[in-house]
């Protein structure tokens, strides 16, 4: 703590060096707005000119007063217009007259877009960034921010696991890492949030629920290195930039309000009661005595129709020379399975503060929720798949209420009897703030010093709880009580300076940042085991005695310290370059290894602006890019570059004589583990026609990792464990994106269209397990069915986790596939592993969507249609139950995959690649439909929208979308949502 | 103007400069504002866990824990080593597969990888049981490499630990016997393999493989040096390494020098029994049965066992599995001291065959109700007679203290072993005495049969005979691959046995299948080893 303390000291010391003041003479602006068509007048246009905002009033005049003089720049922006930038020159003293006409645009990307340590004229950007503002985020009940972008963005994919606010992964461009994380870094309000998904602690289902969707203004996406770079230690993944909403125009209240109902759109195919009690006669009939001739549907027993709310409330506005915004949001989901809830409060509060003529500019953005989650508790969705059809749900006579086989060997068990006993429970408290000062120089204002002030800390609570006399803890456990708690505190210190103007005799501008970025995080881990629990009266709200009780701590310090700086030379927008450096030094790596250095280098030529171009009218844009840059990636585990010595927990220990001893054990290690790092190219284009109706972006990127941090095998007698986590490996990803905008119709007085279309295309390979290739493969995808079974590899000259199977070999007549039959692909006349190979992999070859938005009159009307193709999905539901021998294999039939009746195996087939299916689909997104009209001068909208309206797929499980792995074994359900809302504004 | 501005902005350079650089100045002053060097907390390194005095005591206890915890959480959790399931990685686990899944002994229908190809001899060189137990050997290798390298009387010395230098000599010891054990398992299962010892310092190139008899002769020469500075036997040191266990394990050596190094030493392992058995420090356990149940720690007849117990030292892995997977088809679970039977293994016919059943009180608790004779179906538990030798219910029929864990001890060696290999070295012309050889037998025979109808007469102590009777005394107690390799029948085709080549009547085996195969990643991992032959 010392130590912050004098980085604090001698910052403040900087801001007192800069913190002189002067007066300083100032203008006013008076204009109108109107729009381009028509030349009607536009109220409510936000008019920004050196940091003083203004609204347009009904007549579109407005008002900017205490201008500082000389040349500034002037925005104009409304929601469905394209932004206006204008040059305007303020007179001391005097009132200036300006003239402005809007053009209706239903979506354009806006014309500044943040980068990391500041922002940049979207023409000029020289990497891949792609920014979705508020008018193009996704609609309906979104739980999760990165919901918002779904289907949005070329290159991005966001995978969800359909629960309540699910745990959402992100991939750019592919995955960069195996053991280390692949999710993006985010920074939210310039401040970057501790590594991994969402960073932070998770007792609930997603880090980033924290953050409540609708407090967010925009979303950038940094997609290639050159643009992350400044993010170094951990850009390697892409950068994901989120803006807040600050407070603008006369202090206003709003509020949006929506309720929804969610249905389940796809559930196992199972036999039914019938079929199933057929199946036992053939192939158990020693078992037909057990069946009581019910007829359940398991599955009907734990779906519902699930309702959910949400209510955001805030308070904005913007004085002389301050802004804010005030905001609470709540949020009330139910799952489609039972018992799975999502829950959250949160309050948001920005403020800008300008003082000193403007000079220094004060922004405090902080952030604040209550997160609840309840959990579908125990297996319930695989014991609804594998229960017997035939038995009924409730038995008076048992101890519970429910139900259950009476035997204590395995078998399973009712879901219904899980669902109501059991419990599975998070809370997880979270805030970020960020104070963020900026200095102009007064007397010399190209030059701008800004320090970040933030934290972010958590907390989570997490309880499961199984109570002794449900029946899987009576065959096995005898209740259960899980408990884990934990704590992350981070702080982040930045500072840097920018300055941009003409330099020396140079042609063009120079824009340079130099900063200095320190992190710290402390967390702490709490986690408590028991099982054999005296008493069940207590559930998860008390400790009982316990037969096994194990305790444990976990604190863990972290630590980034890094030096970054940033060049941007642009001559008349047309030659553009940037060039960057970060040096960061990571409590993750040994002496020697902490320090990675990673720079980029883009540049960009505005061929539309030469003269060979300037006279072809149709074309109003066109910019090639190039960029090459290295980023690193350091989102694994600390200590690992430590030999550590683990103490065993209670359960673990030895005898001596009287005395059970705890024992200790030294880990294997590589003490010069290292930074992973990306290098990645980038050639990008940007287009525009018929002044940018039609717009878009064409981009080629190649990335290659090497040294992936990866736990590898080594070889026996070269460490203490069979395992090492090292730096061995690379793989690359390559691809392509196509982004197209097109305004299809202007809108005006009659319909107005825009239509934005995105393809990406990403080829993953790994190169190599290691350079000596000591491996030729490691296996992965651990699947339900057996212990240990594996599915999916890491083989060199395949995709990462590509499926690792048996050809199936079919019937010539029948066309059925023969059980045990496979091709003897080695030649070497056995079947055994070394026939399995690499087949296909979950990630989609290619990501397409569609938006577009419709005005008519009074209605908007917008719909995200995605599909994916050559994505891939293995069906666990139907390799493991759809095999007879599910009927004799436990001590009480279990119920089987309808497959069964067309395969007709016996024995489950876990490794044939009759399982692996394309999970190709086209699927409709949402679609919005609203209603905007004016009640007391103000604009009120109601709206209704549908979430997965459909999904067209040949994959015969569940969905589709099973989550990163591509496994699809009992996976939470898709729904359907239809919500319908209102939003006002006093 | 213009000009106007620039000097200004001249000036203002400079000032910011300055402030700047003082600023850097005085950030850089405070290491932690370039350092980002934080030190673990709530984990120990090399550098301070030995400054505790009790490390060494728990460093050592891990070693031999090693033998049947799987990782530093009980059951499971924070596993040793990687690329299997962690329940399947437990060494005696994998060590009873190996050791008795191939032979005439013990089938099990499960489908977990590995798994069937030991049922039938047919394993490959990436059998994931087979690769796992060899980094089961060098997990065992290395901790004790390890803690010999950390525990010399200078580093005592210099830690200021002088004082505890006597007791470490004796874990030191003690280290060396587990290293020991786990050579012979190495030699005995894989041929020839590498020796690393505490002089080959952590994460250098891979080592050079050395020979089974190389290996044989250290294991001879370690046990030689530690003998006399182990603990005592006694209620205090059950469980660890003794001068009796000592004996055990050279006996197991010399008893199969033949095969491991092509010279017999009969007389050797002679003695070696002679020594523990003379040593009056064991006897036999009246009861057969009661070697094998929750407080068989009681039994004057363990030599030295791995230790388990139900609430504190919680495996899946060890006992858990011998007592949970013999149970299975319609036993109660409750009847052996648990919750819950996995249906595992069952005899062969073969192994069923060699037991009078109606007499020999080792049979008695042979399993046929609902069971076949013969093994038809390797997937069903029900095709073949289970053999549940193992339970969680003591001596007094009382239950362990744990329904899911196991209290019972894993026997590694008793002295009933002692008697059998003093017969059979006695056979093989190793000296001593055909008339204690047969009274140690009929010990044992009149043990299992309650009287002396069991008895043999001299005539019947053959080689063949002991082949049998260390099957029946035996059973289980993963000796029998071992014992059909020395006797020449586990490959080829001299003796076949259920399922054995993969036939249901059993086929030849090739003679190269004595030896597993050294784990195929670990071939390529390490350039020095070459494969077995066959493989």
């Amino acid at each position: 703590m010392l130590r912050v303390r004098h980085c604090l000291v001698a910052l403040l010391a900087t801001a007192a060096l800069a913190g002189q003041v002067a007066a300083q003479a100032t203008g006013s602006i008076r204009g109108r707005i109107v729009s381009s068509d028509a030349q009607r007048p536009l109220s409510l246009v936000t008019v920004t000119v050196a940091a003083r905002t203004a609204r347009t009033d009904t007549d579109g005049g407005f008002m900017v007063s205490n201008v500082p003089a000389g040349t500034q720049i002037l925005r104009a922006r409304l929601l469905g217009y394209r932004e206006v930038v204008d040059t305007v020159t303020v007179i001391a003293g005097q009132t200036i007259d300006v003239q402005l006409t809007m053009e209706a645009a239903a979506v354009e990307l806006e014309a500044i877009v943040a980068i990391g340590y500041g922002e940049q004229e979207k023409r000029n950007v020289t990497g891949a960034v792609a920014k979705v503002g508020e008018g193009e985020f996704n609609t309906g009940r979104i739980i999760s921010p990165q919901q918002l972008i779904a289907a949005k963005v070329a290159g991005v994919q966001v995978v969800d696991n359909n629960e309540p606010g699910g745990g959402l992964n992100i991939r750019i461009r592919g995955a960069t890492s195996i053991n280390a994380s692949s999710e993006p870094l985010y920074v939210v309000d310039g401040q970057p949030l501790s590594t991994g998904a969402g960073g932070g602690i998770n007792a609930g289902r997603d880090a980033l629920n924290f953050l409540n969707p609708n407090d967010i203004e925009s979303i950038t996406v940094l997609k290639d290195a050159s643009a992350a770079a400044i993010y170094g230690a951990n850009a390697a993944n892409g950068v994901v930039l989120i803006q807040t909403k600050r407070g603008q125009g006369r202090p206003h209240l709003e509020y949006t309000g929506s309720t929804s109902a969610s249905s389940v759109t796809r559930v196992p195919s199972l036999l039914n009661a019938t079929q199933f009690a057929a199946a036992v006669e053939q192939y158990a009939p020693t078992r037909v005595d057990s069946l009581l001739g019910q007829t359940t549907d398991w599955y009907k027993q734990i779906e519902q129709s699930a309702f959910g709310q949400e209510h955001n409330v805030s308070l904005s506005g913007a004085g002389e020379s301050n802004t804010y915004r005030l905001s609470l949001g709540y949020l009330n989901q139910d799952g489609i399975i039972k018992a799975s809830t999502t829950e959250r409060l949160a309050l948001g509060i920005n403020y800008n503060q300008r003082l000193f003529s403007d000079n220094l500019d004060v922004r405090l953005d902080v952030k604040g929720s209550r997160t609840n989650d309840h959990f579908t508790p125990g297996d319930v969705l695989g014991n609804a798949a594998a229960m017997a059809p035939t038995q009924p749900i409730l038995d008076s006579t048992s101890a519970t209420g429910y139900w259950d086989w009476n035997t204590t060997n395995a078998s399973p068990s009712n879901p219904v009897a899980s669902l109501n006993l059991a419990t599975n429970n998070g809370r997880a408290y979270r805030s970020i703030g960020n104070l963020q000062t900026q200095y102009v120089f007064p007397f010399f204002q190209a030059l701008r010093a800004n320090v970040n002030l933030g934290y972010d800390v958590g907390k989570s609570e997490r309880q499961i709880f199984n109570p002794s006399n449900l029946a899987a803890q009576v065959r096995q456990g005898h209740g259960q009580l899980n408990i884990t708690n934990g704590t992350v505190a981070n702080s982040v210190l930045e500072t840097y300076l920018n300055y941009a103007s003409a330099f020396g005799g140079l042609p063009g501008r120079i824009d340079l940042t130099g900063g200095y970025s320190y992190t710290q995080q402390h967390s702490d881990y709490l986690t408590y085991n028991a099982t054999g629990l005296a008493s069940n009266l207590l559930g998860d709200n008390g400790i009982v005695p316990a037969d096994n009780e194990a305790t444990n701590q976990s604190v863990v310090d972290y630590r980034l310290i890094s030096f970054f700086g940033r060049l941007n030379y642009n001559i008349a927008d047309r030659y553009l370059l940037a060039v960057s450096a970060r040096r960061d030094g990571s409590s993750r790596f040994g002496a020697g290894n902490q320090w990675g250095t990673f720079p980029s280098v883009s540049i960009g030529w505005r061929l539309s602006d030469e003269s060979f171009l300037r006279n072809w009218n149709a074309l109003s844009d066109l910019k090639i890019r190039a960029s090459w840059a290295k980023t690193g990636n350091q989102s694994f585990g600390d200590y690992l570059q430590y030999s550590t010595y683990t103490y065993s927990d209670p359960l673990a220990q030895y005898q001596f004589g009287n005395q059970f001893i705890s024992t200790i054990r030294p880990s294997a290690v590589d003490p010069n583990i290292h930074w992973e790092e990306t290098r990645s190219t980038n050639i990008g284009l940007d287009y525009g026609f018929a002044n940018q109706r039609i717009s878009g972006a064409i981009e080629l990127y190649n990335k290659e990792t090497k040294d992936l941090i990866f736990t590898v095998p080594v070889a026996a007698g070269t460490n203490l464990s069979n395992y090492v986590t090292t730096n061995i490996g690379s793989m690359r990803n390559h691809g392509i994106e196509l982004s197209l905008s097109a305004v299809v119709k202007q809108s005006g007085t009659g319909l107005g269209w825009t239509a934005d279309f995105n393809a990406s295309h990403n080829t993953n390979l790994l190169l190599s397990i290691n350079p000596s290739k000591s491996v030729s493969k490691i296996l992965t995808g651990g699947i339900s069915g057996g212990v240990g079974n594996n599915v999916e590899v890491l083989q060199p000259g395949s995709p990462i986790n590509s499926f690792f199977v048996y050809q199936q070999q079919y019937d010539s007549v029948t066309g059925k596939p023969i059980e045990g039959g496979y091709e003897d692909l080695n030649g070497d006349g056995v079947i055994n592993d070394s026939d399995r190979r690499p087949f296909h992999d979950p990630a989609p070859k290619w990501i397409l969507s569609h938006s577009s938005y419709l005005t008519y009159s009074h209605f908007d009307l917008s719909f995200t249609l995605r599909a994916y193709l050559g994505s891939w999905v293995y069906n666990n539901v139907a390799s493991g139950l759809g095999a007879y021998q599910n009927l004799t294999g436990s001590a009480m039939p279990a119920n089987l995959q309808a497959s069964v009746l067309e395969t007709e195996f016996v024995v489950p087939q876990y490794y044939s690649d009759y399982y692996v299916e394309d999970g190709s689909f086209l699927r409709m997104d949402n679609i919005t439909l609203g209603y905007t009209f004016t009640y007391r001068g103000q604009p009120w909208r109601v709206f209704g929208s549908v979430q997965n309206a459909f999904t067209l797929t040949g994959y015969s499980g569940v969905d589709p979308t099973a989550g990163l792995n591509g496994i699809d074994n009992n996976i939470y359900p898709r729904s359907r949502t239809f919500t319908g809302g209102l939003s006002v504004r006093l | 103007m213009r000009l106007h501005h620039s000097i200004r902005d001249g000036t203002m350079i400079t000032r910011t400069s300055k402030g700047l650089a003082v600023a850097a100045l005085l950030c850089l002053a405070a290491a932690g504002c370039t350092d980002p060097t934080v030190a673990p907390k709530s984990t120990v390194t090399s550098a301070n866990i030995f400054t505790s005095r009790d490390s060494y005591e728990q460093f050592l206890a891990r070693i031999y824990a090693g033998l049947i915890v799987t990782g530093q959480q009980g059951p499971a959790g924070n596993a040793d080593i990687q690329g299997i399931d962690e329940g399947f990685s437990e060494y005696l686990r994998l060590y009873w597969y190996l050791q008795e899944m191939p032979t005439d002994e013990a089938v099990i229908g499960w489908n977990d990888p590995g798994l069937p190809d030991l049922n039938t001899g047919l394993w490959g060189a990436d059998n994931s049981m087979v690769n796992a137990m060899y980094y089961r050997v060098y997990f065992q290798v290395m901790l004790a490499n390890e803690f010999l390298r950390q525990t010399v009387d200078d580093s005592l010395d210099a830690r200021g630990q002088s004082d505890l230098k006597d007791q470490v000599h004796q874990y030191r010891a003690e280290a060396r016997f587990l290293r020991a054990l786990s050579y012979w398992h190495g030699i005995d299962l894989f041929g020839n393999i590498p020796l690393v010892t505490e002089a080959d310092p952590l994460g250098a190139t891979p080592p050079q493989q050395s020979t089974r008899a190389a290996i044989f002769d250290f294991i001879v020469s370690e046990l030689g040096e530690v003998r006399d500075q182990l603990p005592t036997a006694g209620a205090d040191t059950y469980g660890r390494a003794t001068a009796g266990a000592v004996d055990m394990l050279l006996a197991e050596l010399y008893l199969n020098a033949e095969v491991y190094i092509g010279t017999d030493h009969y007389a050797d392992a002679l003695a070696a029994v002679q020594s523990v058995i003379g040593s009056g420090t064991y006897s036999l356990n009246s009861t057969f049965r009661n070697n094998f149940t929750a407080d068989n720690n009681l039994s004057p007849e363990l030599v030295f066992a791995a230790l388990q117990d139900g609430s504190r030292t919680q495996t899946w892995g060890g006992m858990t599995f011998l007592v949970h997977a013999g149970c299975g088809g319609n036993m109660s679970a409750a009847d052996f001291g648990m919750d819950y039977c996995w249906g595992g293994y069952r005899l062969k016919q073969e192994a069923y065959r060699l037991f009078d059943t109606a007499n020999d009180g080792r049979a008695a608790f042979f399993w046929t109700s609902g069971q076949t004779d013969s093994v038809i179906d390797i997937g069903s538990f029900n095709s073949g007679i289970a053999a549940p030798k193992f339970t969680n219910k003591t001596s007094t029929g009382a239950d362990g203290s744990q329904m899911t864990m196991i209290d019972t001890d894993f026997p590694i060696f008793r002295l009933a072993e002692a008697y059998l290999i003093y017969a059979e070295a006695v056979v093989r012309g190793g000296g001593g005495s055909r008339a204690q050889a047969l009274t140690y037998v009929n010990d044992l025979r009149e043990r299992a049969y309650g009287n002396t109808s069991g008895d043999i007469t001299d005539a019947g102590l053959t080689l063949d005979f002991l082949l049998a009777e260390r099957g029946r005394e035996l059973l289980f107690e993963a000796r029998r691959r071992t014992d059909l390799v020395r006797f020449g029948m586990f490959t080829g085709g001299t003796y076949v046995w259920a399922w054995k080549g993969g036939q249901a009547g059993g086929v030849a085996l090739g003679a190269f299948r004595d030896l597993y195969p050294l784990p195929a990643n670990e071939v390529i991992a390490n350039p020095n080893l070459t494969q077995n032959p066959g493989y």
